[in-house]
Parts: C-alpha cells; sequence; structure tokens
C-alpha cells in the first residue's frame, strides 16, 4: 500500500484504507453499517485536516476513539438489541471474503483471539502500519505492539495445529 | 505452517470484505460539504502537533480574561464608592439612575463611565429604635437593592458591565410633634 498522504484524490486513498479500516472498527462493533459509520467520520475528519503521512496512526487512532464513543453511547441499545438477537436467528456479517475451508478456519482463529492481539494483528496484516505507527494510534509502547503481535501469532499458531 | 512468516503469509491472503459502495459516496458527499474552494494540493497542512483546539491553552486564557475583568471591576467599583446615593426612602420599588462623577477619562483605550441604576426591589420598616448613647429615636428601614454600573471604552465600543445586589440600613431621625 502506497503512502495515503501521497494521494491528492480522496478517492484513491479511501479506496486503499477502507477495507483495512473497516475491518480495524469491526473488532469493537459487530455491524458492518455502524463500522462505516465510523470509518466515513474518522476519514473526514482525517481528511478535512488534510494531515501528514507521518500521522496516519491518527487516523487509526480516530476509528478506534469513535468506535468506543459508539460503544458507550449505544450501550443501552446494544442490551435491548442483545436480547432480541438472543431470540432471533444470529446474522454474521462475514470480515472477510473466504475462498475455502482453511481460510474459513484462520478467520475464526482470528476471531477468537483476545481484543488486544487482534487489533494489533489487524493493523499489522490488514493495514500495513509499522510497529510504531501501531504504538501511537493505540497508544501504546513499540514493545508491547510487538510482543502482542507475536503472542496473536503464536496463539494462532497453537490454534490451527492439528489436534 | 511451519513457522511464524508463513503464518504471516497465510493471514495477508485473508482479504477484509470491501465496503459497500453508498460509502464512497457518502464520504464524498460529506467531503464536498466542507472542502474549501482551493484545489486538494493547495489544502492547508495542519501537522497532528498543530491540533487547532487546544483545550488548556482556552482555558488558561478564560481564566486569565476572567481575572482581569475582575480587577477592572474592582477597581471601577472603588472610584465609585464615594459617589453612591443611598436610596430613596420609598416603600415602592423604583430605578433611577445614579450620578457619576463628572471626571471621565479620555484616555483612548480606556473605560469611562457609562452610567448605573439602583434597583430597590425591597424595603422593609424595622420600627422605632435608639441609637447608641442616643435619646432621640429613629426608625431602621432596610433596602435591599441590585446596583448595576457600565463604562464604556470610547475608543473600540467596548462595554463592562457590573451587577451585584447589596442592602441597605438607614436610620431616619422621627421628629416628636
Amino acid at each position: 500500500m502506497e503512502p495515503i498522504a501521497s494521494h491528492e484524490n480522496w478517492r484513491n486513498c479511501f479506496s486503499e484504507v477502507a477495507p483495512g479500516l473497516l475491518l480495524f472498527a469491526r473488532q469493537w462493533v459487530q455491524s458492518a453499517a455502524d463500522a462505516e459509520d465510523i470509518v466515513q467520520d474518522a476519514f473526514v475528519k482525517f481528511w478535512r485536516r488534510n494531515h501528514d503521512i507521518a500521522n496516519r496512526g491518527l487516523l487509526y487512532s480516530a476509528v478506534r476513539s469513535l468506535a468506543l464513543d459508539f460503544i458507550r453511547r449505544d450501550a443501552r441499545r446494544a442490551r435491548r438489541e442483545a436480547t432480541v438477537l438472543a431470540e432471533s436467528e444470529p446474522v454474521i456479517e462475514p470480515h472477510f471474503e473466504l475462498e475455502d475451508d482453511t481460510q474459513s478456519a484462520l478467520a475464526a482463529a482470528v476471531e477468537s483471539l483476545p481484543r488486544d492481539q487482534r487489533e494489533v494483528l489487524v493493523l499489522k496484516i490488514w493495514n500495513n502500519l509499522t510497529f510504531s505507527e501501531i504504538a501511537s494510534a493505540l497508544a501504546i509502547s513499540q514493545n508491547t505492539a510487538a510482543s502482542r503481535y507475536r503472542y496473536a501469532l503464536t496463539n494462532l499458531k497453537k490454534t490451527l495445529q492439528p489436534q | 505452517m511451519n513457522d511464524l512468516s508463513e503464518l504471516e503469509k497465510e493471514l495477508r491472503k485473508l482479504r477484509p470484505a470491501p465496503p459497500s459502495p453508498v460509502l464512497f459516496e457518502r464520504v464524498g458527499e460529506a467531503l464536498k460539504n466542507c472542502r474549501p474552494s482551493v484545489s486538494d494540493a493547495k489544502w492547508k497542512r495542519w501537522r497532528f502537533t498543530e491540533t487547532p483546539y487546544n483545550w488548556w491553552s482556552l482555558g488558561f486564557g478564560l481564566a486569565a480574561a476572567a481575572v482581569l475583568i475582575l480587577f477592572a471591576a474592582v477597581t471601577m467599583e472603588r472610584r465609585h464608592e464615594q459617589q453612591q446615593i443611598v436610596a430613596q426612602n420609598s416603600s415602592a420599588p423604583e430605578t433611577r439612575p445614579v450620578p457619576l462623577g463628572t471626571k471621565r477619562s479620555i484616555s483612548p483605550g480606556r473605560f469611562v463611565p457609562a452610567g448605573g441604576t439602583n434597583l430597590v426591589y425591597n424595603t422593609r420598616d424595622e420600627g422605632l429604635h435608639f441609637a447608641d448613647g442616643s435619646e432621640r429615636p429613629v426608625r431602621r428601614v432596610r433596602y435591599n437593592t441590585q446596583q448595576t454600573w457600565r463604562w464604556r471604552n470610547p475608543k473600540t465600543g467596548a462595554s463592562l458591565r457590573v451587577s451585584y445586589p447589596s442592602e441597605e440600613v438607614v436610620l431616619i431621625p422621627v421628629s416628636g410633634q
């Protein structure tokens, strides 16, 4: 992925970062529509202020912050929805485009990771952020980001090993 | 998957679900509504370290402004302390102008007195009393008032208004028939 700030056209830029951003937002919100709202807000703010490429982590930080705000704001609604969902068939919106069973198993293993490891993995693998940028986006140290990433891969490997 | 790098490769093959086409339209609409007239390339560059809203600075600025206003108000109040007139002995509430000093600062950039009111909103007759060491009775009347003072800067047109409640007790000698 090219540096986002090299694009002057927002559409090119957004088409590159949007899938990864949506995946990142969906670490907190289950609904794809809610995740799209969050990504839209974050990207529009980021683009309006025309932040520098060195601050790419800011875009992810904004997504995370908006997602957490969304969770707090809609906690009551979420409880209501949880009650309704418990009585109905759950509708699972896939986070990935899956091609075969191997990928399905891999995606399920990613979903089963603890959130702190999963968000680092999502930023590293599907958003191509450096550990420095991940540290900035998540307000953690680079060492913490790197160790969470390593734990995530180790856990995935354990999960995927044949019994 | 023998090692972690192999696992990383497998993970990268997973493609995140794409956004809906509507999202592009929504983002485009939002950017259109807020975009400056100049081209994207000429947008003013804001660095993250130059966040436009520095709330600490704003807070300190407001606090400093409040202190300055209070200081000015206290200074003006002392200047007019000797010129205030006791409210009239009237049972009906009234509003009347309070005379101000005749000397006004004409220095540009300074506030000059622009007027004042003394609103008597409550009067209570507390009856006859004998003042200390006096053989003649006096009637004690208590006034609750709201005093308002205004200053104006003739150069800039800025105005300053200070309003505060006050309580005054007036002793009125009672003359015998």
